[in-house]
C-alpha cells in the first residue's frame, strides 16, 4: 500500500445532524479502517483500510455500463452480485459510470480543507446547540497523522471536537492531539484479555493501558461500551468493567445497546462478518445492566 | 351571572366536560346543511328583493339566514351557537361557487374522500335550487362575454394552469373582534348611523352604512335567539347545576353580541356568534379569530383579578370555544378536494409575538391556549405561534416540547422577518406587529387587512414545459402559451430562462385579467357588509371591503412547484450546458417520451437538488421565486392593493403535478410536485441542517404572502432531551438567519402505514398537510401515500 498523504483522510461518510455522538447537533465523520474485527460490528464497511466497492442490488437497472468500463473484468452478471471481489481493485471506475448508484465506492480521500469546509456548513447549528464534530469510524486513530493536520485547523475555528476510539493506538500518536480534543469516547468492550481477543481479534492490554493514562491526563475522557447480548453483558464482565472504572476514578459509562440494523450492509460487501443471531437487548435487560453498574457505584447512561 | 356557568368544572376533573364535548364533536359524522342555501335562495327568488341594491340584498339575506336557521344548545356546552343544523356540518353558497360545487350533490354521502352526510330529502332540496342559480352564480356573472365565461369555467374545472379561489368568495380575514367586544353590535351600528348622517342619500356609501346597520342588528338578534333558547331549556332542565348554567348562558347571550363584552365568557361568546355569521356571509374559509391571547387578555386578567375566574376555569372556557370551532366543515366537490384536501376551514388562532410597540406579548392566556391546543389536538382551529428574537425561553421551551411530543401544531412564525417584509409592502410598523396568519400561512394585520390571500394558485413547472416546446404542451399541436423559440435555437441557459419568463409573464397577465373580473364581480354582486363592519377602514370611508374599503388590500397568488421548477432548470444547466451529456433537443425529446431512458433518468435524478445544501442547485429555486415575485408585482388588484407572492400549495401540488409533463430533473409525467417550498419529494437526503441551509438561501422578503415549510421527523429522532434541544436549535437557527415560517411534523412511518391499512383503527390521527392539520382519514389515498413517502425518507439518523 502506498504511503498516505497526511493531508488526506480516507472517509466513508459524513453524517450531519447526529444527536448521539456527543453534546448538541454534530457532524459525525466516519474514518475508514479499523484494527479490530468486532463480531457485532455495525459498520462493516469501515473495517478495511482501503476504498472498497459495494453493490446495492435494489438500485441496479442491469444496464451493465459497469462491465464496459471495468479494467479488471471484475463485473459479474450473477443476479445478487455485480462485483467479483477477487479481481476487483476498487479503482471506482464502475461507480463513476453507475448513474443509479447501484455500485458505490466506500471510502473517499478527503483533503483537510475540504473536510473542514464540509464540517463548517453546520457551524450555525453547532453554535446554538453546543454541538460540533465527532470523529468515528472505523478507527480515527488509524489515521492519526491526518488527524494531526486536521484537528488544529478545527480548533483554530473554535469548533468542539470529539473522538470515538477503540483505544488501539500508541501514546505518541494521541498525545499531540489531546490539546485539540474536547471529548474522547473510549470503548471498553470486554475486561478479560482472552475474551476480548475472541470477540474483537485483539487483546485489551494496550487498550486498558491507554485508558489508564488518559484517565489521569485528559478531563474529557468518557467510557463507553457496546452491550451485546451473550457476548459482554454478563454480570462478571459488567462488574469487572465497573471496578476498572472506579480504579480510574470514573463514575459513569455510556452504554450502547446492540442493534442489528448494520446486518443489512453485509450482503453488499466483501466481508468475513456473519450476522449475529441476536436481537437488541430488552428494556428489562438494560434495566438490569444499569442496576449492576449502580451496585458498583457507576452510573450507566443507556442510549436509546 | 356567568360565574355560575363554570362552577361545575370544579366538581369533576377539569377536562371531564371537555372530554365529553370533544368526543361528541369528533364522533359526529360531518354533514351538509341546506339551510343557508335554501334561505338565501328564498330571499333572492323574490324579484322585489333582487331589485334592491346589492349591499342591502346581502345584509338582508344574511339577516334572514341568522333569523331562520335552526339553533341548538348541546349538552355540556358553555359556549353556544351552531354553524349549521348538523353537529359537524358545512353550508353551501350557491351564489358563489354555486352550480359547479353541486356536481357532487349525489356523491356526497358515498364518495371515498371526505364523505358528507346528506339525506335524500336534502339532496332534493338542493337540486331544486340549481335552476335558479345556474345563470346567477358569481363566476358566471363575472364574465360578460360567453366565450370568456366558458373558457374561465372550463379552465377552473380542468385546473391545469391556475386555480382561482376568489370566484368562490374571498373571506380570508382576521376580523377586528377587539372592536366588536368593546362596542358590541349596537355600538358599531351607531357608528354607521353617525357616518351615514354625513353621507348623501342613496350614494354607495349611504347604502353601505344602511347594510351595516341591518346586519349589525341581525347579528345582535342572532345572539338573543340563543338567550331565549337557553332560558327555555333552563326551565325544563331537571339537573339543578345544568339549569344554573343555562340561566348563565341566557344572561351572556342577552348581553352579547349586542352589547360590549364584560367577561371572558361574554367575549368568547360574542366573537363566536360573529364567527358563525361571518362564515355564513361569504365563504366559510379562513375567518380567523387571530390573536386571541392578546385581545382577550384584558377580560381574562380582569376576571381573575376580581376573583370571578380561576385559570383552570379559563382553560375550560377556552377549550369549550376551541371545540366549537371544529363543528364546521367545508362542502367541496371531489374536484376541489384535490386542491384543498382534508376538510380544511383554516380558522387560525395565533398566539405570542409582540405588542404594537415591539415588546414581547406572551401572557398567561398564551400558555392556556397552547395547553388547550395540545390537549385537544383537533382539526380546527389551526393554532399558530409567533416567535421573535426576544421570545421568552419558557414559551419557546413549551412549544418545543409540544412539537417534539408529536402535536404537529402550532405552526411557527418569525416576527423579525415577517414584520420587516410587511413594512416593506406598505404596512405601518405597529400594524405589521399586530399580524396574524390567515388561511394556511398568510400574514395579515388583524382587523385591518382585506387581503385576498388565497386569490389563486399557479402551476409554475407547467410554464417550463411550454417554454421547452414553443408555447405548447408536450404532445399538443395547439399553442396554449406564449410563442417562444424552439429549443434548437437555445444555445445558452439565458435562452431557456427568457423563454420561461415569457411564458410566466403571459400566464400572470391572463391570470390577473381573470382575477380583475372576479374581483369586480365580488364587489358588484357579493358585497360583504358584515365582514366590512369588522375591518378597520370600511366604516371610516364608507366603502365595502370588496371595493377596497379596508386599510390594507393585498391579493395573494401562490407560486406552486418552485423547487420542481428550480431543480428542472439546474438539471438543464448541468446536463446540457455543463456536462454536455446530451443536447437540449434530445433532452426535450426524452421528456416528451416521459424519460423512457432509465439510465438518463438515473443520471438526471443523481444531479444536485434543492434542499441538500448545494448552493449551485439552490440558487435556481431562489431564481424561480424571485422571478415569479417580480413578474407578479407588476400588477395591482382592483381594490388598490398589490399582488404578492406566496409559497404554499395546500394540496394543489398534487393536482397540478398530475396534469404536468415530465421535467428535466428526472420527474416523470403526473408525479406530484413538492408541497410549498419543500424540496422535491424524497429528494432531500442530507438531513434537517442541510435542508435549513438551503431554505435560508431563499429571500423571504420576496414572499409577503407567506410560505409553508414542513420539517418532518420521525418520533425517534426527537426523543429525549437531546432531541428536544436539537429541535429548538433548528428552529432558533433557522429563524435567526431569516427563515419565515416552519411547521414541525412528527410521525413514525409504521404508524402511518398501519393507519393506511386500517383506517377504522385510526379515526383521529392528525397530520400536517400543508399550512394546516387534517385527519389522516380525510385525505385521498394519493395524499396518504405521499405523506407516508415523505415520512419514509424523513430526515434524521
Amino acid at each position: 500500500m502506498a504511503p498516505r498523504d497526511p493531508q488526506e483522510g480516507l472517509i466513508f461518510d459524513v453524517q450531519r445532524f447526529s444527536l448521539h455522538d456527543g453534546p448538541g447537533i454534530r457532524s459525525t465523520v466516519f474514518f475508514k479502517g479499523c484494527p479490530l474485527r468486532c463480531r457485532w460490528c455495525q459498520n462493516p464497511e469501515s473495517q478495511t483500510r482501503t476504498p472498497e466497492m459495494a453493490f446495492y442490488q435494489e438500485r441496479c437497472q442491469a444496464c451493465f455500463c459497469c462491465e464496459a468500463v471495468c479494467p479488471e473484468q471484475a463485473i459479474t452478471r450473477r443476479p445478487e452480485a455485480r462485483i467479483d471481489f477477487v479481481r476487483c481493485s476498487a479503482c471506482g471506475a464502475c461507480a463513476a459510470r453507475c448513474d443509479p448508484q447501484a455500485i458505490v465506492t466506500i471510502g473517499q480521500r478527503w483533503p483537510v480543507d475540504r473536510l473542514v469546509a464540509e464540517i463548517e456548513k453546520d457551524r450555525d447549528f453547532f453554535e446554538d446547540s453546543g454541538g460540533g464534530v465527532t470523529f468515528s469510524g472505523g478507527e480515527p486513530m488509524g489515521q492519526h497523522a491526518f488527524l494531526a493536520c486536521l484537528l488544529p485547523a478545527l480548533k483554530a475555528r473554535g469548533l468542539h471536537v470529539a473522538l470515538e476510539t477503540c483505544g488501539v493506538f500508541t501514546w505518541q500518536q494521541i498525545e499531540p492531539l489531546l490539546p485539540h480534543l474536547d471529548l474522547i469516547y473510549f470503548d471498553l468492550k470486554h475486561m478479560t484479555p482472552d475474551i476480548h481477543r475472541a470477540l474483537t481479534g485483539r487483546d485489551n492490554i494496550l487498550i486498558q493501558e491507554n485508558f489508564r493514562r488518559l484517565a489521569s491526563r485528559f478531563a474529557g475522557l468518557r467510557a463507553r461500551m457496546p452491550l451485546v447480548p451473550g457476548m459482554n453483558d454478563d454480570e462478571a464482565n459488567l462488574r469487572a468493567t465497573a471496578r476498572f472504572l472506579a480504579v480510574n476514578r470514573h463514575d459513569r459509562i455510556h452504554c450502547l445497546p446492540y442493534h442489528n440494523l448494520g446486518e443489512a450492509k453485509l450482503a453488499r460487501l466483501q466481508t468475513a462478518l456473519h450476522p449475529l443471531k441476536t436481537d437488541r437487548p430488552t428494556p428489562e435487560r438494560l434495566a438490569w445492566v444499569a442496576d449492576i453498574f449502580a451496585q458498583e457505584g457507576i452510573h450507566a447512561l443507556i442510549y436509546d | 351571572m356567568p360565574l355560575s356557568t363554570i362552577d361545575r368544572t370544579e366538581e369533576c376533573p377539569p377536562d371531564c366536560r371537555i372530554q365529553r364535548l370533544k368526543e361528541a364533536v369528533q364522533g359526529a359524522r360531518p354533514g351538509v346543511c341546506t339551510e343557508r342555501a335554501r334561505i338565501w335562495t328564498r330571499y333572492h327568488r323574490l324579484a322585489t328583493n333582487r331589485r334592491k341594491p346589492a349591499a342591502i340584498q346581502m345584509a338582508e339575506a344574511l339577516r334572514e339566514v341568522l333569523r331562520g336557521k335552526s339553533i341548538t344548545i348541546y349538552p355540556d356546552e358553555l359556549i353556544v351557537g351552531n354553524f349549521s343544523s348538523k353537529r359537524v356540518g358545512g353550508s353551501l353558497y350557491p351564489e358563489l361557487h354555486g352550480v359547479p360545487m353541486l356536481e357532487d350533490l349525489l356523491k356526497f354521502p358515498r364518495r371515498k374522500t371526505n364523505p358528507l352526510r346528506i339525506s335524500s330529502k336534502e339532496q332534493r332540496q338542493l337540486a331544486a335550487l340549481i335552476p335558479f342559480w345556474s345563470r346567477r352564480f358569481l363566476a358566471y356573472r363575472a364574465f360578460r362575454s360567453p366565450a370568456r365565461r366558458w373558457r374561465f369555467i372550463l379552465h377552473q374545472l380542468q385546473g391545469q394552469d391556475y386555480l382561482i379561489n376568489e370566484s368562490g368568495g374571498i373571506a380570508h380575514l382576521a376580523p377586528d373582534y377587539a372592536t366588536l367586544l368593546r362596542l358590541g353590535a349596537d355600538g358599531i351600528a351607531a357608528r354607521a348611523k353617525t357616518r351615514r348622517k354625513e353621507t348623501p342619500e342613496d350614494s354607495e356609501a349611504d347604502l353601505f352604512y344602511e347594510a351595516v346597520q341591518i346586519i349589525a342588528e341581525g347579528l345582535a338578534r342572532f345572539g338573543e335567539r340563543y338567550a331565549r333558547l337557553a332560558q327555555d331549556m333552563a326551565g325544563r332542565e331537571p339537573d339543578p347545576d345544568r339549569r344554573e348554567e343555562l340561566y348563565g348562558i341566557a344572561a351572556v347571550c342577552r348581553q352579547v353580541p349586542r352589547h360590549p363584552a364584560r367577561t371572558l365568557q361574554e367575549a368568547l361568546q360574542s366573537l363566536f356568534f360573529a364567527q358563525i355569521a361571518l362564515n355564513l356571509e361569504s365563504l366559510d374559509n379562513s375567518i380567523c379569530p387571530g390573536r386571541m391571547d392578546q385581545y382577550l387578555y384584558p377580560f381574562y386578567e380582569r376576571d381573575v383579578r376580581n376573583g370571578r375566574l380561576t385559570p383552570d376555569q379559563a382553560r375550560t372556557l377556552v377549550a369549550a370555544f376551541s371545540i366549537k370551532m371544529a363543528e364546521i366543515v367545508p362542502v367541496f366537490s371531489e374536484r376541489l378536494t384535490r386542491f384543498h384536501g382534508g376538510l380544511f376551514n383554516g380558522q387560525v388562532v395565533t398566539v405570542g409575538g409582540t405588542t404594537a410597540d415591539g415588546r414581547d406579548a406572551v401572557n398567561d392566556l398564551t400558555i392556556i391556549f397552547l395547553d388547550v391546543m395540545n390537549t385537544l389536538r383537533m382539526r380546527q382551529p389551526n393554532y399558530h405561534a409567533r416567535l421573535h428574537r426576544n421570545t421568552p425561553p419558557h414559551y419557546l421551551a413549551r412549544i418545543r416540547d409540544i412539537l417534539a411530543d408529536g402535536s404537529n401544531s402550532p405552526a411557527l412564525y418569525n416576527d423579525d422577518i415577517i414584520v420587516e417584509t410587511m413594512c416593506r409592502q406598505g404596512y405601518a410598523l405597529e400594524d405589521a406587529r399586530d399580524y396574524t396568519a390567515v388561511g394556511c400561512v398568510e400574514p395579515v394585520s388583524q382587523g385591518r387587512s382585506f387581503s385576498s390571500t388565497d386569490a389563486a394558485l399557479v402551476n409554475v413547472p407547467l410554464l417550463l414545459e411550454r417554454a421547452l416546446n414553443e408555447g405548447r404542451r408536450f404532445g399538443a399541436r395547439r399553442r396554449s402559451g406564449a410563442r417562444t423559440p424552439p429549443v434548437a435555437r437555445m444555445t445558452a441557459m439565458a435562452d431557456v430562462t427568457s423563454a420561461f419568463q415569457a411564458q410566466l409573464e403571459q400566464q400572470i397577465s391572463r391570470l390577473v385579467r381573470d382575477l380583475h373580473a372576479v374581483e369586480a364581480a365580488n364587489r358588484r354582486y357579493h358585497p360583504t357588509p358584515l365582514t366590512s363592519m369588522l375591518l378597520e377602514g370600511c366604516l371610516e370611508r364608507g366603502i365595502c371591503s370588496t371595493a377596497g374599503g379596508a386599510r390594507y388590500n393585498f391579493s395573494g397568488v401562490q407560486c406552486v412547484g418552485p423547487a420542481d421548477t428550480g431543480d428542472a432548470l439546474y438539471a438543464i444547466e448541468q446536463a446540457v450546458f455543463k456536462d454536455h451529456r446530451l443536447s437540449l433537443g434530445a433532452l426535450v425529446d426524452q421528456l416528451k417520451a416521459n424519460l423512457s431512458d432509465e439510465a438518463l433518468r438515473a443520471y438526471l435524478r443523481g444531479l444536485a437538488k434543492f434542499g441538500n445544501d448545494a448552493p449551485e442547485a439552490d440558487r435556481w429555486t431562489r431564481w424561480v421565486v424571485e422571478t415569479f415575485a417580480r413578474v407578479l408585482a407588476q400588477h395591482r388588484n382592483t381594490r388598490g392593493g398589490a399582488y404578492v407572492t406566496g409559497l404554499y400549495s395546500v394540496t394543489a401540488h398534487q393536482a397540478f403535478g398530475s396534469v404536468t409533463g415530465a421535467l428535466p430533473q428526472g420527474r416523470r409525467k403526473g408525479a406530484p410536485f413538492a408541497s410549498g417550498i419543500a424540496p422535491g419529494n424524497g429528494l432531500d437526503r442530507k438531513g434537517p441542517t442541510a435542508l435549513l441551509n438551503s431554505l435560508n438561501r431563499l429571500d423571504f422578503s420576496k414572499t409577503a404572502n407567506g410560505v409553508n415549510f414542513n420539517l418532518k421527523f420521525d418520533k425517534q429522532t426527537l426523543r429525549g432531551k437531546a432531541g428536544r434541544m436539537a429541535l429548538q436549535s433548528l428552529i432558533k437557527t433557522y429563524f435567526r438567519r431569516g427563515g419565515m415560517q416552519m411547521q414541525v411534523n412528527v410521525f413514525d412511518a409504521d404508524e402511518l402505514l398501519r393507519a393506511y391499512r386500517h383506517p377504522e383503527a385510526y379515526p383521529n390521527l392528525l397530520v400536517r398537510v400543508s399550512g394546516y392539520s387534517a385527519y389522516f382519514n380525510d385525505l385521498t389515498p394519493k395524499m396518504k401515500e405521499e405523506i407516508i413517502r415523505r415520512q419514509l425518507v424523513a430526515c434524521g439518523p
